[in-house]
């Protein structure tokens, strides 16, 4: 093994992690907020891919005009798997129940991406293309080649994560939103809109989902089982201490990492490599990587 | 300040308050005391719309609230501070108090709430000592402060407190009490509910006992501490020899 492979796995695997780390983030806002474990993260991210897969592919809209539609739908689907899924069980006798819902609504964003798009993996044109060739482009460092895909998913993941830290550690009405998640009785007594800062919080969980489905489309095919891509986000919020967006990050990343390289090995068995790390944590640290907090923050 | 007429509340099908009569007088202390399950954080949680009620209660200046909401009755600075001091345990003592602006700041304001920190810290300096600590870092008595340093924050012309010497040690209750008493004096209407009898009625003005839902007694606190039947029910005998 070479230097050559070792960088550009480590670079396809933070870019993978980074995707990971963008649904474990909405992961663990969502436990917070208010305390589902959402299972149709993955489905989310396969419903981001459709819906900007549609847009660049079959409407053939130009860059500037694609994000803000699709900001625009991601907001539309967030509002709508809120007062689906969770509104209507939010004071369900069976606390379970918003979790089980979540379930269900992953199987109807399945089954409805099929509806509207068909059952046939489709493929998406790569963001950046090589202008004399049309092939994907590759930046090259010597004998080193790394695909841009790669590059530009690591930067995107990086100022979205940014934002979420911006939004809740220094602007008001990301405090708002943290407070109304800690102690949504109190927060209602000082006035918060606690509706509002759910919606908010949807949002932004499906929107960091679809922009990982977004980043993730040119590199894998565009189909129904992306959401399979759930359990690597879920073995990243385990590793990084249960409720730690640190954590899931930073578990996330080390999960993207682990798999690309045992790739070099054992490619069939990438899955199964994935989760002997998820039990070697469960065992070795079962608090995670920054678990000893989780208790704190609450 | 505020009044309530025959105010109900339920709990699904349990009927909690079954007709109060309360006044609450402007710049004073009103105090609401009862033993336990007689209603009394009910009663709280009518007011700030938390829990279904029928009947009628009258804010001057606003007129009637029965049937606005919580977050209609925190924006016009009514302000609850909840049996259990419910701070915010992953937030910083000063963003605690932060939030507590909300209800005139509003989400995207840009005003200033320097001016109400700075209020906040000079009546309650251990907060400043605590300021970048997180909520659940603090003691219980630092923990009421803060709660009460939140409310604050919110600019309220009515102030109700909820059992705020719960689980204090005695020597934090007086220091406590002493600052409820100053925020008073500045002109701070306070509705305080309190399972302390005693207390209760050195610190207020007038006091509602309530039992079982309903009113059975009322006058000027100073009157009160000497009624024979208060005494009995809620001074007990000996704590009166030792006075």
């Amino acid at each position: 093994m070479n230097i050559n492979t070792i960088v550009s796995l480590a670079v396809n695997g933070i870019s993978m992690g980074m995707i990971y780390a963008l649904m474990a983030m909405g992961l663990i806002l969502l436990i917070r907020a208010i305390g589902v474990m959402n299972f149709a993260q993955g489905d989310l991210l396969m419903f981001g891919a459709f819906i900007t897969c549609w847009l660049t592919v079959d409407l053939k809209l130009p860059l500037w005009a694609m994000i803000p539609l699709s900001i625009v739908c991601f907001v539309v689907v967030g509002i709508i798997f809120m007062f689906t899924a969770y509104w209507p069980l939010r004071n369900a006798s069976y606390p379970a129940a918003t979790v089980i819902s979540t379930m269900g609504a992953a199987m109807a964003l399945k089954e409805i991406a099929t509806l509207i798009w068909g059952s046939l993996p489709r493929s998406m044109p790569p963001l950046m293309k090589n202008p004399a060739t049309g092939k994907v482009a590759v930046l090259k460092i010597g004998s080193i080649t790394i695909q841009w895909q790669f590059i530009l998913t690591i930067i995107v993941g990086s100022v979205f994560i940014y934002l979420v830290f911006v939004l809740f550690d220094k602007l008001y009405a990301g405090r708002m939103m943290q407070a109304a998640a800690q102690d949504k009785y109190a927060a209602e007594l000082l006035g918060i809109p606690t509706i509002l800062t759910t919606m908010a919080t949807y949002v932004i969980v499906v929107a960091l989902a679809s922009t990982g489905g977004y980043m993730i489309a040119p590199i894998f095919m565009v189909s129904n089982t992306l959401g399979t891509l759930q359990l690597r986000a879920f073995a990243g919020v385990v590793i990084g201490g249960f409720g730690n967006i640190k954590g899931a990050i930073l578990g996330s990343l080390l999960i993207g990492v682990v798999e690309a390289f045992s790739t070099i090995q054992f490619s069939q068995y990438k899955d199964a490599v994935v989760f002997l790390v998820l039990i070697v944590f469960l065992l070795v640290r079962p608090q995670g990587l920054f678990g000893e907090k989780i208790a704190d923050k609450a | 300040m505020l009044q309530i007429r025959d105010l109900h509340a339920y709990y699904g099908p349990i009927e909690a308050l079954k007709g109060i009569d309360i006044t609450v007088k402007e710049g004073k202390i009103t105090c609401l005391i009862g033993s336990n399950g007689a209603g009394k954080t009910t009663l709280l949680k009518s007011i700030s719309g938390m829990i279904k009620r029928t009947g009628s209660i009258v804010v001057k200046g606003d007129g009637e609230i029965i049937d606005k909401n919580s977050r209609y009755i925190a924006n016009h600075r009514i302000i609850h501070v909840p049996e259990g001091r419910h701070i915010f345990p992953g937030l910083s003592v000063k963003n605690n108090l932060e939030v507590g602006t909300i209800n005139w700041h509003g989400f995207f304001g840009r005003q200033s709430y320097a001016n109400e920190l700075e209020e906040v810290y000079s009546l309650f300096p251990r907060l400043k000592e605590r300021e970048n600590q997180l909520g659940w870092s603090l003691s219980g008595g630092e923990q009421q402060m803060l709660a009460i340093g939140r409310a604050m924050m919110a600019k309220p012309k009515i102030l109700m407190l909820d059992e705020p010497s719960m689980g204090l040690a005695p020597i934090v209750i007086s220091e406590l009490f002493e600052k409820i008493v100053q925020i008073n004096q500045q002109g701070m209407t306070i509705l305080l509910v309190e399972q302390n009898a005693r207390l209760a009625l050195q610190v207020s003005d007038f006091t509602y006992i309530i039992d079982s839902g309903k009113g059975i007694l009322s006058g000027p606190s100073s009157d009160l501490k000497n009624d024979s039947r208060v005494i009995e029910a809620y001074l007990g005998k000996a704590v009166q020899k030792c006075d």
